[in-house]
């Protein structure tokens, strides 16, 4: 075994010594639990606690005195040696062809991670990726056809005709066809608007992720990441949020230390936009470059700003990281459909009941009442950043689903009900407001009632706040947008 | 209780584990090209010559010494599944980091067999590896694989077939 060779006696011996003081059954050698013990892995240290009652404090000596002996810590030593024995069997087998150059595809993966030439590449592929296909092509070009051409031109004139002629009852049909019925508002919204963009974004991130792309993408952004308390290593679920949320709160779990998932889940809530999400806001400030950099750079200083306080504010140390860099690769087409298809499957299958379901109990809420009397509650708040009432609604409808409420600000933006200021507030304010109620189902689960109901309450405040300063500066100096 | 023959397959994310997985049990999981995207455990059947097996994808680990959640999951399926066989599946191109873990599993006492993977990608940037040098340095069977197209698997699972018999 390497470890025996140079290590040092005492080390040895140690190990020897405590190997002999085992006695119980732990599923891998004595010389293993030996070695992870000096190593101080506080889970085996627990196990041998309980197994060997008599002998553990001897034990705790040995290792305590072994410690003495070197200057740095064992774990390091330990590591040390066999690395050295890995490059001596290494050097022994492999016969090197030599390279002259650095490969086309080393060059490549270099500029990637170098910040002078991979943050441009950054955003290329953010423009591109996300932009223009995500954002232009499938929140626009396709969304367009299936809304107009297919369902405002064949599917909803014929369904409500059908239902007209089935159901005589107002109220019922009201439940299908109405201004917010299933059909028409939940069908159409999850199929005509959700699915092509959630569509595009999936087949954006498969092929991004095929190349390899993204463990230099965390690698490039690390040093940010880490003045927010997260490394590079959050790359994966900030990116996966942009195409929903929900499974990327899920993802925070790949995180190592609670702390980083902690800030990740708020930053998730907060300031990342999920993919339908934001192709609604991205056709909502169409035609208005200036305030879709406005918006860009206030959600940014958010993110940013309301990273780096958690991280003062949250006990705990700064990440470490460390990660293997698959080679760059050209994207398998067989590998993207597999990929897109299975995640389009899984995220539709999701949603669609709950736009069902939201359209339901948006009904339900307008028939008791109930959802007029929140609707004039969120008045207030809604007035209170400058908006017109009428956007109240599409606020209310935010927390059933992110994108609902965008897509209702929409609506409300090709009713000509908005001026640019007031859209680029309405943007701001729903993409920080809280997140959609899946979200924050998911929230609670992964961080438990307190955290998950603390970072909700939070978001309510910080995001009408947000908007209300953002409202204010505009007016004050003067800017319309 | 089921007295199923366990194969485990450990290794670092990003080395091509869930295809192997895939390889051996035919069933096809997402594979994801992002370390650490494996946070569930996935299990699977596979038959090797006349025995069948419980196939498990451990998630990603670099070191018996864990620090994150996925490398305390996969220590505690080693220690605690008893597994016939483990596949220690590593990138061939970067040998000389990826030991120190085969190390430990050697020393561990587990029953680890070494799977060089993409190891077409190796050869292509002009690395030739003696696997019989390998071996007799190490004391385990060795196999030279490529997930992504199958190469070398047979050769492997004829590995996993003696080994198993032999012990």
């Amino acid at each position: 075994m390497p470890e025996a060779d140079d290590t040092g006696d005492i080390l040895e011996i140690s190990l020897e010594r405590i190997e002999n003081l085992l006695k119980g059954d732990y599923g891998i050698s004595r010389r293993s639990v030996g070695l992870l013990l000096l190593q101080e892995d506080r889970e085996i240290i627990t196990l041998v606690k309980n197994h060997e009652p008599e002998s553990f404090n001897r034990i705790k000596e040995i290792i305590d005195r072994t410690k003495t002996h070197y200057r740095e810590p064992l774990s390091y030593i330990i590591a040390l040696d066999r690395q050295q024995e890995a490059s001596r069997i290494a050097g022994e087998v492999i016969a090197h062809a030599p390279k002259t150059s650095l490969s086309l595809k080393e060059k490549i993966s270099r500029m990637m991670i170098n910040p002078i030439s991979g943050i441009p590449i950054m955003l290329l592929i953010l423009y591109y990726g996300i932009y223009k296909f995500v954002g232009e092509f499938g929140a626009g070009t396709v969304v367009d056809f299936i809304e107009t051409d297919i369902f405002e031109k064949i599917i909803n004139p014929r369904v409500t005709q059908l239902f007209a002629s089935v159901i005589p009852w107002q109220v019922f049909r009201e439940l299908f066809v109405g201004e917010y019925g299933v059909i028409t508002l939940g069908v159409r919204y999850a199929v005509a608007l959700i699915l092509p963009i959630v569509t595009t974004f999936f087949i954006a991130f498969a092929v991004i992720e095929d190349t390899g792309y993204l463990p230099r993408l965390a690698l490039l952004i690390d040093r940010v990441f880490k003045k927010i308390g997260l490394s590079g290593r959050a790359v994966i679920p900030m990116v996966l949020g942009l195409g929903c949320d929900t499974m990327a709160t899920m993802v925070t779990r790949t995180l190592p230390t609670i702390r980083e998932r902690v800030i990740a889940t708020i930053l998730l809530a907060l300031a990342i936009p999920c993919s339908a999400q934001l192709g609604v806001i991205l056709a909502l400030l169409e035609g208005h470059s200036l305030g879709l950099w406005v918006w860009l750079g206030v959600v940014g200083l958010v993110f940013l700003l309301v990273g780096f306080l958690s991280s003062k504010i949250l006990p705990g140390g700064s990440p470490s990281f460390y990660m293997e860099i698959p080679p760059l690769r050209l994207p398998k087409l067989s590998n993207v459909f597999i990929k897109t298809a299975t995640r389009v499957k899984w995220y539709f299958t999701e949603i669609f009941p709950m736009f069902i379901f939201a359209s339901v109990l948006i009904w339900a809420g307008q028939l008791t009442g109930l959802f007029g009397l929140f609707t004039n509650i969120l008045e207030y708040p809604v007035r209170w950043i400058g908006l017109p009432d009428k956007a109240a609604v599409a606020f209310l409808f935010g927390f059933f689903r992110r994108d609902y409420g965008a897509a209702g600000l929409y609506d409300l933006k090709k009713a000509g009900l908005f001026s640019g200021n007031q859209l680029v507030v309405a943007a701001i304010t729903l993409t920080l407001f809280l997140p959609c109620i899946a979200q924050f189902l998911m929230n609670v689960k992964e961080r438990g009632w307190k955290t998950g109901l603390a970072i909700s309450v939070f978001i309510l405040f910080f995001s009408f706040s947000v908007g209300f300063a953002v409202n204010l500066l505009l007016n004050i100096m003067g800017i319309s947008l | 209780m089921s007295f199923i023959k366990k194969i485990a397959i450990v290794g670092s994310p990003n080395v091509g584990k869930s295809l192997l997985f895939n390889r051996l049990t035919g069933i096809y999981a997402v594979v994801s090209n992002y370390p650490g995207t494996t946070v569930d455990v996935t299990r699977g059947k596979a038959k090797i010559g006349e025995e069948e097996y419980e196939v498990i994808d451990t998630p990603g680990m670099y070191s018996l010494l864990p620090i994150t959640e996925e490398e305390r999951v996969a220590r505690k399926i080693l220690r605690e599944e008893k597994p016939s066989v483990v596949i220690h599946i590593i990138d061939a191109k970067n040998l000389e980091r990826m030991l120190p873990l085969t190390f430990q599993l050697i020393e561990a006492g587990l029953p680890v067999v070494l799977a060089l993977n993409i190891i077409d990608e190796a050869e292509k940037i002009g690395l030739a590896i003696d696997l019989p040098l390998l071996e007799k340095e190490l004391k385990i069977p060795v196999a030279g694989t490529v997930s992504t197209t199958g190469r070398g698997i047979d050769a492997l699972k004829g590995r996993i077939k003696e080994y198993a018999r032999s012990r």
